[in-house]
C-alpha cells in the first residue's frame, strides 16, 4: 500500500474555513480584552491613571474653589453698597511712611466736608470714616471691638441699616454725643454669653457701654452679616466721627487737621460713577495743592476698579490653574505611556500567541489603545467625582463652590486625548511585534 | 535499509491541491556579521487528511520550518501554496486571516492566556474571526467537550493538569475549524501517560479527517503518524510512510 484512503467523513470533518464575517474583533471585543486586562490588576491601574486622577480632580476642585471665591468676593464687594467711590491716603505716600506702619493719613475731615458740599446734589451721601480697636465694657462683659467714627450717612452709603434701634443723627454728630451703633456680636459678648441666642437686641437698645473709658449709649443694633467679607463687621461700633476724633484720636491730624481713614461717597446714578471720580480727584488736588497727577498724597477707588481688577486676578488664577491641569495631564500622559510600555513587554507572549490565533496588527493596535484609553478615561472620571468631593471640602474655608461645565468638560476631553495620544506609541510598538520573536520570548 | 511496514513515498495522483506545498524553502538568520541558514532548500507537500511527523535533531530547523508552514513566519526563498492559494504575497493582515481561519496552532508550552478561563481561551480565535458571542460561546464549548473539558470550561489554566492545558490548546486550535492542525512538540512538557492521551486526541482528529503535523523527539510520539520526514541540518534527509499506531487514549 502506498497510499491511504484520505478519510473525509466523520462529524467534525473539517469544513474550509468560512471567510471572516467581520473584520476582526472590532471595538467592542477590544473593549472586553482592554476591561478584563485593567480590573485583572485593579492596584496597578489605579496607579498607572493616578496622574490624570490628580490633573483632572485638581482642574475641578480648583476651578469649582476660585469660581466660588470669586461669587463670593464680588458679593461682598456688592454687599458694601453700590455706586461706591473710596477717597483713601495713598499708599507708600508721604515722607516717613517708612517708620510708621500704614500711610500717613492725609485726608482730612475738612476734605470730606468740602466733598458733601461740592458734590451735593450728584452724591446720595458721604460718609468719612476711621477706626480703631477697642476695648468695650457692660458689667463684667467685655469685648473686643472696631470701634469706627462716622457720619449718619454711612447706613445707605455703605448698605448698612439697624436690625433695631436707629443711627445717631446729624444732631448728634455735631453735638458730639456719646451714642453708638453695635455689631451682632458685640451685642452678643456684651449682653448675653457670647453664644447665639444669648442676647436679643431690643434689651441692648438704651443700655450704657463703656468703650475704653468712655461711657456710650447704644442707639441701634446691626443684624448678623455672617463671618465672611472684610475685617469682621459683626464686631463694630459706629459711633458718630465728631464724637470719635474727641475723645480716641491722637495721632491722626494733618497740620493740626484732624483726619480720616477713608471717605465713601455714592454716587447717585451710576453712569457718573467715573465722572464723579475724576471731579473728587480734582478737587482734592486743589485742596491739597497737587498739580502732578501721578503723585497724589490720596486715592479714588471706584469700586467697578475693584471689580475688574478682582476679574484680572481671578483671570490670571484661572491660567494658572490651567497651566497645573495642562502639565499634570502630561505627566499623567507619560505615566500612563510607561506603565503601557511596561505592559506590552510583560505581555509579549500573550501578542504573540494572539497574533498566531489570527489577531492582526490593527486588532492589537485597538486593544492596547483602547486599554490606555480606558485607564485614562477612567482617570478622568475617578478625577472629576474626586476634584467635586475636593471642592466641597472648600466649605470648610467658607467658600462654596461653584461648578461650571467648560472646565470640567475640556478636562476630561484632554484626559481621553491623553490616553489615546500616549497610548498609541505602546499600542504601535505591541501591533508590530513579530509572532515569532514575541513566541520565543521568555 | 527500512522496517518492512515503512515505504518509500509515492505522491499519489490526486486532483484535490496539496494542503502544504512547499518549494525550496529557504530561511536565512542574519545575526549581525553572522549569516545562518536553518533551512536549505526544503521541498514538501502535504495532502489532505494525512498526518505527519516532523523529526530531526535539536537545531535542524523543524520549528523553523513549522513557523513558515504556520504563516508565522517568511521564508527567506522558496514558494508556498496553501490550500492551492499562493501565500508568499500576502499581506501580514491577510497572513492573519488565514493563520486565524486556516491554521490551528498547539505550542509545547501551551500558551493559554493565563487571565482567561478555559472556555474564552477556546473562544480567542472565534473572536478575531468575528464570528458573535452567542455562537462563539457554543462552539468553544462543542470543542471543549471533544476533548472531554466541558466541566472545567470556567477554571482558570492555573487550575487544570499540563495534560489538560494541553487539551484545551488542542480545543482552541480546532475552534476555527481549521484545514491543518500545526503542532510543535505537543507532548515535550508531558509525562508519558498524559503524551499518549494527547497523541490519541491527535490520532482521532485525524482519523475524522482533519490534516495534522507535528514536530516531536521521541520515536513513540513519531509512531501515531502515517509519515515521517526526518529533517537534518535545514534539509530534508528522509520521507517515509508507515503504518501509524493507533492511540491508547483514542475513542474513549
Ligand atoms: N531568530 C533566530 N535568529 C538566529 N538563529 C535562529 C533564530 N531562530 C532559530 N535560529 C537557529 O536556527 C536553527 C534551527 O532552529 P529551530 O528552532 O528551527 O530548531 P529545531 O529543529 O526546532 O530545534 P529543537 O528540536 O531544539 O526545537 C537553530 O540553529 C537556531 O539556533
Ligand atoms: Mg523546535
Amino acid at each position: 500500500m502506498t497510499t491511504r484512503p484520505l478519510p473525509q467523513t466523520g462529524a467534525a470533518a473539517p469544513t474550509p474555513a468560512a471567510v471572516p464575517r467581520r473584520g476582526g474583533i472590532g471595538l467592542g471585543g477590544a473593549f472586553t480584552i482592554a476591561w478584563r486586562a485593567i480590573v485583572g490588576t485593579p492596584l496597578r491601574s489605579v496607579l498607572t491613571a493616578l496622574g490624570v486622577i490628580i490633573g483632572v480632580a485638581a482642574v475641578v476642585a480648583l476651578t469649582a474653589i476660585g469660581q466660588g471665591s470669586t461669587a463670593g468676593v464680588t458679593k461682598n464687594l456688592e454687599s458694601l453698597g453700590t455706586n461706591l467711590l473710596t477717597v483713601q491716603s495713598a499708599r507708600g505716600g508721604g515722607g516717613g511712611s517708612l517708620v510708621r506702619a500704614g500711610p500717613r493719613q492725609t485726608i482730612t475731615v475738612a476734605d470730606a466736608e468740602a466733598l458733601a458740599g461740592a458734590f451735593l446734589d450728584r452724591v446720595a451721601g458721604v460718609a468719612p470714616s476711621v477706626n480703631s480697636n477697642l476695648q468695650a465694657k457692660v458689667g463684667t462683659n467685655n469685648a473686643q471691638v472696631s470701634v469706627v467714627g462716622t457720619w449718619p450717612a454711612y447706613e445707605t452709603v455703605r448698605n448698612s441699616p439697624v436690625e433695631t434701634g436707629a443711627y445717631f443723627t446729624d444732631a448728634d454728630v455735631s453735638g458730639r454725643k456719646r451714642v453708638a451703633v453695635i455689631g451682632h456680636q458685640t451685642l452678643l459678648d456684651l449682653f448675653g454669653d457670647g453664644t447665639e441666642g444669648s442676647a436679643t437686641p431690643e434689651q441692648a437698645i438704651g443700655q450704657k457701654v463703656r468703650l475704653g473709658s468712655v461711657t456710650f449709649t447704644v442707639s441701634g443694633v446691626l443684624p448678623d452679616k455672617g463671618n465672611s467679607g472684610f475685617g469682621n463687621a459683626n464686631s463694630q461700633v459706629l459711633i458718630p466721627l465728631s464724637t470719635y476724633l474727641q475723645r480716641f484720636s491722637r495721632t491722626n491730624s494733618a497740620g493740626g487737621q484732624p483726619t480720616v481713614s477713608t471717605v465713601y461717597l455714592q454716587a447717585t446714578d451710576a453712569k457718573d460713577l467715573t465722572g464723579l471720580q475724576s471731579d473728587v480727584t480734582d478737587l482734592l488736588m486743589t485742596r491739597h495743592d497737587l498739580t502732578d497727577p501721578d503723585s497724589l498724597d490720596f486715592q479714588v477707588q471706584n469700586q467697578a476698579d475693584s471689580l475688574a481688577s478682582l476679574n484680572s486676578i481671578t483671570n490670571t488664577l484661572t491660567l494658572f490653574v490651567g497651566a497645573i491641569a495642562g502639565i499634570s495631564l502630561l505627566v499623567g500622559g507619560i505615566g500612563i505611556m510607561n506603565i503601557m510600555l511596561v505592559s506590552v513587554t510583560e505581555r509579549t507572549r500573550e501578542i504573540g500567541v494572539r497574533k498566531a490565533l489570527g489577531a492582526r496588527p490593527r486588532d492589537i493596535l485597538t486593544q492596547f489603545l483602547v486599554e490606555a484609553s480606558l485607564l485614562s478615561i477612567g482617570g478622568g472620571v475617578i478625577g472629576m467625582l474626586l476634584g467635586v468631593a475636593l471642592a466641597f471640602g472648600g466649605k470648610a474655608l467658607n467658600i462654596t463652590p461653584v461648578f461650571s461645565l467648560p472646565p470640567m468638560l475640556i478636562a476630561f476631553a484632554f484626559s481621553a486625548l491623553v490616553g489615546v495620544f500616549f497610548g498609541y506609541y505602546p499600542a504601535a510598538r505591541a501591533a508590530k511585534l513579530d509572532p515569532v520573536d514575541s513566541l520565543r520570548y521568555e | 535499509m527500512t522496517t518492512p511496514q515503512v515505504t518509500p513515498v509515492v505522491p499519489a495522483p490526486s486532483l484535490a491541491p496539496a494542503v502544504v506545498d512547499l518549494r525550496g524553502i529557504r530561511k536565512v538568520y542574519a545575526q549581525g556579521d553572522v549569516i545562518f541558514e536553518a533551512l536549505r532548500g526544503v521541498d514538501v507537500q502535504i495532502m489532505p487528511g494525512e498526518m505527519v511527523a516532523l523529526m530531526g535533531p535539536s537545531g535542524s530547523g523543524k520549528t523553523t520550518l513549522m513557523q513558515i508552514i504556520g504563516l508565522l513566519d517568511r521564508p527567506s526563498e522558496g514558494g508556498y501554496r496553501l490550500g492551492g492559494r499562493d501565500v508568499t504575497t500576502l499581506s501580514e493582515n491577510e497572513r492573519a486571516a488565514a493563520r486565524n481561519t486556516e491554521i490551528g496552532f498547539v505550542f509545547q508550552a501551551f500558551h493559554l492566556l493565563p487571565r482567561l478561563n478555559l472556555v474564552e481561551n477556546v473562544e480567542v480565535p472565534l473572536t478575531y474571526a468575528g464570528v458573535p458571542p452567542r455562537e462563539r460561546r457554543e462552539r468553544a464549548m462543542q470543542v471543549l467537550a471533544r476533548v472531554g473539558l466541558a466541566d472545567k470550561a470556567r477554571n482558570l489554566p492555573s487550575q487544570i493538569s499540563g495534560g489538560q492545558k494541553q487539551r484545551v490548546a488542542v480545543a482552541r486550535a480546532l475552534a476555527g475549524r481549521p484545514r491543518l492542525l500545526l503542532a510543535d512538540e505537543p507532548t515535550g512538557n508531558l509525562d508519558t501517560r498524559t503524551s499518549e492521551e494527547v497523541m490519541g486526541l491527535f490520532s482521532d482528529l485525524h482519523a475524522e479527517g482533519t490534516t495534522v503535523v507535528l514536530v516531536t523527539h521521541e520515536d513513540d510520539i513519531g509512531a501515531y503518524a502515517g509519515r515521517v520526514i526526518r529533517v537534518r541540518d535545514g534539509l530534508i534527509e528522509s520521507d517515509r510512510r508507515q503504518t501509524p499506531r493507533r492511540g491508547l487514549g483514542g475513542h474513549p
